[in-house]
């Protein structure tokens, strides 16, 4: 079985995100995104029980692949990824379109995904990859069950539903939906050796252009300069006192 | 500009997201239709004021490759240029699905649209609501997936005369299908809402925040980091990837206002923070901010109301 995961190195999520003509700035070391740890834990999980290659794709650019790196030391086998200048800002179905051609490379059975970045929020990509391969999509999945079968728990706007994981498929993993191992000295000193193929885009079929313009970015003043207080034990009738004249009670 | 908004269904009518959305189509003066999908079997949906089609799935086949697929003819069929969704987990699936067939790059968090001639500009909010992200679409489709609450809901009066199309099954068959039970006041309306967040160490000390929601008659959120931890369901979660909450009085208990939380709760209309760090960013949306420890904060309230 061949498992891909597409995972994207952000900038580190703690600093305040920076944009430079509507583009996020992307410094040389840049980390892998959280939420792609739990489509990586789930495609380990796979393969401890079937026997598959798991591969990252990645689109970006590259830096010092500190975020690659994190991805293999998961244990993750190999990485291949694509950094062209022509893809700054890239909109989410080119994104999804270089993905497509990524795992087709790959020959994925299965690609999986976390639900949206960290740094764009888009939330898109997953479901217009899958889209873009014909097949499935199984979205917002937060619990995988790994039998002879394998079972996928969706999240749904009333509750959750379950499928069956059809042998080819694009999955989406919520955050919170398996926990991500974290890698030990050993994981990550045998990461060093994995293979990071750097994939050309004049070699994939990319039939998608930009779409959005940029116009500006405006920062609204949110501060409320409110009222702060600080707790010598009797805050809370500050609090019961507010309540009453809201006339919550 | 000919519109599509893709409608859904709560409590047998249309969802609050899709009535905001027909509200900001009515205010524009848009040529529009809705398509609604969803499993229902007598939903009231239909509208004197503007055409409704019922896309009639199963809930035991995951349909939405051939629920995709009536849509895109529709929207190729009737010549629409503007396709409008709420922000949720199956108009984000079908827009995304139909970008790739109209080949146009969908706009996702949008907060507010303008129409002008043939040109669709969008705002989007970003960094946790401290800026306005303005962009232009250029191509002939402009598909926006517009964030709850950006716009009052319509009121319009629905009935059951609408044209229905069924689905065919996929071969993905759905199973165990669960209900979340929604008992109490929940997010999307309550006028009290309060939320807990890594502050409040463990999930064990929820039952506080609980005790205080019950007494206030508030509905309960969380922030990402104690969803993931495990504390609370997804569905309770506030944020930039979950609910966004505009109540009277919101209640951050531990919270320290990640750019993620604010987004989703920065115009409830009086904040209420309690944090240990007097420098969490929460403090600068606060109206009211205690720095001190919830967890003896809390039960004190509890106590004394």
């Amino acid at each position: 079985m061949n498992i891909t995961v597409c995972a994207k190195q952000i900038p580190d999520p703690a600093n305040e995100t920076s944009y430079d003509n509507g583009i996020i700035v992307r410094p040389e070391e840049q980390v892998l995104d959280d939420t792609d740890r739990y489509g990586i834990e789930v495609a380990l999980q796979l393969k401890e029980k079937f026997d598959a290659e798991v591969t990252i794709i990645s689109m970006g650019p590259a830096g010092t692949m500190k975020g690659l790196q994190q991805a293999l030391q998961m244990g993750a086998d190999k990485a291949l990824y694509v950094d062209d200048d022509s893809l700054k800002g890239a909109n989410s179905l080119m994104t999804a379109n270089v993905l497509s051609e990524l795992a087709k490379t790959t020959n994925a059975d299965i690609v999986i995904f976390g639900t949206e970045s960290t740094d764009g929020y888009s939330g898109t990509v997953p479901q217009q990859v899958s889209r873009f391969l014909n097949l499935n999509c199984i979205s917002y999945v937060k619990a995988i069950e790994i039998g002879d079968d394998v079972s996928l728990t969706r999240q749904t706007s009333e509750g959750s539903e379950k499928v069956k994981m059809p042998q080819n498929c694009v999955i989406s993993v919520t955050a919170g939906g398996v926990e991500p191992r974290y890698p030990n000295f050993k994981d990550i000193m045998a990461a060093k050796s994995k293979p990071i193929e750097k994939v050309e885009l004049s070699t994939l079929n990319i039939t998608t252009e930009q779409n959005l313009e940029f116009m500006s970015i405006e920062a609204l003043e949110n501060s409320k300069n409110g009222e702060k207080i600080t707790d010598e034990g009797e805050a809370f009738q500050i609090i019961v006192d507010k309540l009453k004249e809201l006339k919550v009670i | 500009m000919k519109t599509l908004i893709l409608g859904e269904i709560l409590n047998e009518t249309l969802s609050s997201g899709t009535l905001e959305i027909i509200k900001k189509a009515q205010d524009e003066n848009l040529d529009f239709q809705v398509i609604t999908i969803g499993s229902s079997d007598a939903p009231k949906i239909g509208s004197e004021s503007f055409k409704q089609t019922y896309i009639k799935r199963s809930s035991e086949s995951l349909q939405f490759g051939n629920v995709t697929d009536l849509i895109t003819k529709i929207v190729n069929d009737e010549g629409i240029n503007l396709i409008l969704g709420s922000s949720t987990y199956l108009c984000r699936d079908l827009i995304s699905f139909i970008s790739v067939d109209l080949n146009s790059s969908p706009v996702s968090n949008v907060i507010d649209f303008e129409i002008n001639g043939d040109a669709v500009s969008t705002i989007n909010s970003i960094n946790g609501g401290e800026s306005l992200y303005k962009s232009k679409i250029a191509s002939n489709h402009s598909l926006l997936l517009v964030r709850p609450k950006s716009f009052e809901p319509a009121d319009v009066e629905l009935n059951d005369n609408f044209e229905t199309i069924d689905v065919e099954n996929s071969d993905v068959a759905i199973f165990d299908i669960y209900k979340e039970e929604k008992t109490g006041p929940q997010l999307e309306d309550s006028k009290v809402v309060i939320s807990a967040g890594r502050g409040m160490v463990d999930k064990e000390n929820l039952v506080i925040v609980e005790e205080l929601a019950s007494k206030l008659n508030a509905a309960i959120g969380g922030t990402r980091a104690i969803v993931d931890a495990g504390w609370m369901p997804y569905s309770q979660q506030v944020g930039q990837t979950g609910k966004t909450v505009k109540p009277d009085v919101y209640i951050a208990c531990g919270i320290s206002g990640a750019t993620q939380h604010q987004v989703g709760m920065k115009d409830s209309k009086f904040i209420i923070a309690i944090n240990k760090d007097e420098e969490a960013p929460i403090f600068q949306l606060a109206d009211l901010g205690i720095v001190g420890d919830t967890l003896s904060v809390i039960p004190k309230i509890n106590q004394n109301l």
